[in-house]
């Protein structure tokens, strides 16, 4: 369960997130949507602990991420924008590197490793140098790499960035699958993603939230009943596609 | 904690070898080494029971090699995105600075330790003082200590892995050749001896001298690893600074 209480977070006198209050359950796949600088990043890094907010509270389980950044880490698969990996190595050493982080024990390591690698299909490039790794298969290792401790949270900052359409599809359905044990987070603008991911959103715009709805009645209030009409209509975008 | 610091350790110290870089420091270091030995203390004229000819130059080299070991260390974190994936595992954030400082500091270990064939040729050819050598060693080893503490700490500030590079060494410079009579002058008036004693205590070449010369002291031990402990503390803030 993740609990934000007026959480704000201010760069330099500028507000990235204005006093955001929302609260997350087991189940939820829920997609921030908002349009480019909206908070979406920001908030992800405040729920990892990897920025600290500037005032408000977050409890994720029962745990603050700052003061206790440990134990709510240990709930968490976080792959951040662009899946940033280390080049130089293998996929496999890669997946050991990020499976010892997680305090696999040494027994079961191995059967961890290659249940990751066995359900996002990486066996053909396991030997293979991340630098020389398609985008597609970059976001897989890191996917592979936040699924190790099999997270009750796993967040994911633009997850179909930069991929084809069968490989959107493919993430798409393991959302859809992982679903059902954890909360899900993406971020996004991308509304097709919404659409076939998500079954709660909460619309960021300017740093605040403006609206925690699902995306059926994001649709409805939109004047072409679609969900593009919706978030240009509520993000000053214009409303006359 | 100990497990993660040594996970991280790991995967640093290895990075060295994936690319050339460590066989080139490796390579330049015990070519300056042994320039420095035989051609600018003119091994053969000097008694060198102690080995003295090869280690008083040893900070100049380390000055300049100790900080291409740490450059990369949190800088290239930053440059390429990585530092949010390591920033968020489950593990302490004194465990992952604690790692990439040990892998910079035994790889520099290991440079000190491939010149143990040179001690053992010129063993062959005159009678070494072991003791002499053994404390000349660990003021080596404490220099690298405190020269890799610097680096980590300048690369944790750092998103140019180049210009880490240069404050390192710049930063190493100032602080092995400081002279600090110019910050206890106003004090020389009250007490020259406790002036002269301050200066030495926080002379750098004064401590290294000590155990170079075979004469290591509590002081000397105590200098190195405070120095050593208060960057990496530095590099821990620089660290939580960029959470703000």
């Amino acid at each position: 369960m993740i609990v934000a209480k007026n959480l704000s977070k201010n760069f330099n006198g500028i507000k990235a997130l204005d006093s955001l209050s929302f609260c997350l359950n087991k189940g939820d796949v829920v997609a921030l949507l908002g349009p480019n600088g909206a908070g979406k990043t920001t908030l992800l890094r405040i729920l990892t602990g990897y920025l600290s907010p500037s005032s408000g509270d977050v409890e994720i389980y029962g745990h603050d991420p700052i003061k206790e950044r440990v134990a709510v880490l240990s709930k968490i698969g976080y792959v951040p924008e662009n899946a940033p990996l280390y080049p130089e190595m293998s996929t496999y050493e890669f997946l050991r590197f990020s499976a010892k982080l997680r305090n696999i024990s040494p027994e079961i390591l191995s059967q961890k490793i290659f249940s990751v690698i066995d359900n996002l299909q990486l066996y053909s490039v396991l030997n293979q140098r991340i630098e020389t790794l398609s985008k597609g298969y970059k976001h897989r290792v890191a996917l592979a790499s936040a699924l190790m401790h099999s997270p009750k949270i796993l967040i994911l900052d633009e997850p179909t960035e930069g991929l084809d359409p069968n490989q959107k599809f493919e993430m798409h359905k393991f959302i859809k699958n992982y679903s059902q044990q954890s909360i899900i987070i993406i971020s996004t603008h991308i509304l097709e993603e919404v659409e076939a991911s998500a079954n709660r959103i909460l619309l960021l715009n300017k740093g605040k939230l403006i609206r925690d709805t699902t995306p059926q009645e994001l649709k409805l209030s939109g004047s072409n009943y679609d969900i593009a009409s919706a978030f240009r209509s509520m993000t000053g975008g214009s409303d006359n596609a | 904690m100990l497990k993660n610091t040594l996970t991280i350790f790991t995967k640093e110290f290895m990075s060295y070898f994936r690319t050339p870089t460590a066989y080139i420091i490796i390579a330049v270091y015990l070519v300056l080494s042994m320039f420095a030995t035989f051609y600018s203390s003119n091994f053969f004229m000097n008694n060198n029971i102690g080995l003295t000819s090869f280690f008083t130059y040893q900070p100049e080299i380390l000055i300049i090699l100790i900080p291409a070991l740490t450059m990369k260390l949190w800088s290239d974190e930053r440059r390429s995105g990585t530092i949010e994936f390591i920033l968020t595992q489950p593990i302490s954030y004194t465990s992952i600075i604690l790692g990439k400082f040990l892998a910079a500091f035994a790889f520099g270990c290991l440079l000190l330790v491939l010149t143990l064939p040179f001690d053992l040729y010129v063993s062959a050819l005159i009678s070494l003082d072991s003791t002499m050598i053994l404390s000349a060693y660990l003021g080596t080893i404490l220099s690298i200590m405190f020269l890799t503490a610097i680096g980590c700490m300048i690369s944790a500030f750092n998103t140019n892995s180049v210009l880490a590079y240069l404050f390192s060494v710049f930063m190493g410079w100032i602080l092995i050749s400081i002279n600090f009579d110019f910050l206890l002058q106003p004090w020389m008036n009250l007490s020259e001896n406790l002036s002269v004693k301050l200066t030495q205590s926080l002379n750098f070449y004064h401590h290294y001298q000590d155990m170079i010369m075979g004469e290591p002291g509590l002081d000397n031990l105590m200098y190195f690893c405070t120095l050593s402990v208060l960057a990496l503390w530095i590099n821990r803030i620089a660290i939580d600074y960029k959470k703000q």
